[in-house]
């Protein structure tokens, strides 16, 4: 897993970013779908983006503030675990 | 034949249950259990559900010596109730239905406790009092309710249950405000007279006016609507609803009107993941299925959004 963070200079934005690989990019596209349905609360001036290329799942955050970047990082680590877990304990997936 | 798994975790309870055809194969559940004197919080509860839910699962499946394969359909809360742990358990039901290539199903948990109530009872149309921790309901009217009210004397995970514990050996009785207008029952008046008075008791004479006082204003309101409806089944659902005295005092009201009552017991009152699977199971019948993109979970969810599409 690689994570990238910084302030972007020409928005003043705090950014931070995510890499995880998957075993698939089925799984990827997996854990993609189940993480991306719940909003993020709109304050903060707060934004996630996911993608899945390949067999990798990124993730994109933007905000204004760091301590809601935190919180929305952290619950987002909490939630990536969870499917994780459920993967290697309910998977592999069944063929399409 | 149709297979639903329901999982549940609006609140303190995290439980899947499988329903085949009617029949409950398991419904094992766990019970966030709060440090003393506090009430539960949804980060708190969330982590709960996150380091039991993947067991919760698989005792589900074993118990009812089921594979992934076996299920028809994965059906989850989708509110209302706390935020995080409703996320929590919806994305194990996200993530398993996508592994086990089935459809998903979001349900509202109102409906899953009256959909369980109808099925263990056979009840056929009742008036329902759906009486729970986060709210009461007759009809479609909304209650702030017990959960906060036996709160203000007993702070455990289930304090209607301690109520009704303590009750028990009550010897006395005090009179409290007792408000029904209509339809609606108001709790506040109790809650600021107990507040005010609760150092004039040793404690023992409350558990018992608190019970008697709620319970008779909730029998009020229920006779009314069944008056108004013609109804002559009631059907209690929800937490509250394993309470002895309230099924005792529905009881006489039921009667006297030549009525029948309808109740269940703690495993299917309480939440439950069954309830979940057996709305589901009424949904998906139905034709309905949730989109994964769709599947965002909703800490408010009106009963009467649902569209009722498998009863009419
Ligand atoms: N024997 C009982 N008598 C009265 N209230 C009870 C009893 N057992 C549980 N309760 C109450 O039921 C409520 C929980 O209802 P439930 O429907 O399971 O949860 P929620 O409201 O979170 O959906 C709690 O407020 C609890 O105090
Ligand atoms: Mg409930």
């Amino acid at each position: 897993m690689a994570a990238d963070g910084e302030t972007n200079p020409e928005t003043g934005k705090l950014e931070f970013s995510l890499d995880v690989p998957f075993p698939s990019s089925r799984e990827a596209t997996i854990a993609l779908r189940s993480l991306s349905p719940d909003r993020e609360p709109r304050r903060g001036g707060i934004s996630k983006h996911l993608s899945v290329s390949g067999s990798t799942l990124s993730v994109r955050w933007s905000a204004d503030e760091a301590r809601i970047l935190r919180v929305s990082v952290n619950s987002f680590l909490d939630h990536l675990s969870l499917v994780i877990e459920t993967m290697e304990m309910f998977g592999p997936p069944v063929a399409l | 034949m149709t297979v639903v798994i329901g999982f549940e975790g609006s609140a303190n309870k995290i439980g899947i249950g499988i329903i085949k055809d009617g029949e409950v194969l398991s419904n094992p559940r766990r019970t966030y259990i709060t440090p003393p004197g506090q009430g539960f919080m949804p980060s708190d509860t969330a982590r709960h559900h996150r380091a039991v839910v993947l067991t919760v699962l698989q005792e589900a499946l074993e118990q009812a010596g089921l594979k992934p394969a076996d299920v028809d359909c994965v059906a989850y809360t989708k509110g209302p109730g706390m935020g995080a742990p409703l996320v929590t358990v919806a994305l194990v039901a996200r993530t398993v239905a996508q592994l086990w290539g089935k459809p998903l199903l979001g349900v509202n948990h109102c409906i899953g406790h009256i959909e369980m109530g109808r099925l263990i009872t056979k009840a056929n149309n009742p008036t329902v009092l759906y009486v729970s921790g986060g709210n009461t309901q007759v009809g479609y009217r909304l209650h702030r309710a017990a959960w906060q009210l036996f709160g203000q004397i007993s702070n455990d995970p289930s304090p209607g249950y301690n109520i009704e514990q303590m009750a028990k050996k009550g010897t006395q009785y005090v009179e409290l405000p007792y408000t029904v207008k209509g339809m609606d029952v108001s709790f506040s008046g109790i809650l600021s007279y107990i507040e005010i008075t609760q150092h004039c008791y040793n404690g023992d004479e409350l558990p018992v006016a608190l019970q008697e006082t709620v319970f008779s204003m909730l029998v009020e309101i229920t006779e009314r609507a069944m008056a108004h409806c013609g109804s002559q089944e009631v059907l209690i659902v929800g937490g509250v609803g394993c309470n002895l005295r309230l099924q005792e005092m529905m009881g006489v009201m039921c009667k006297e009107r030549g009525a029948k009552l309808f109740a269940t017991d703690e495993r299917f009152c309480i939440d439950n993941g069954a309830m979940i699977a057996q709305a589901g199971w009424e949904m998906f019948r139905s034709g309905q299925v949730t989109e994964l993109e769709d599947s965002w979970i909703t800490q408010r969810y009106r009963t009467d959004e649902v569209e009722v599409t498998w009863r009419d």
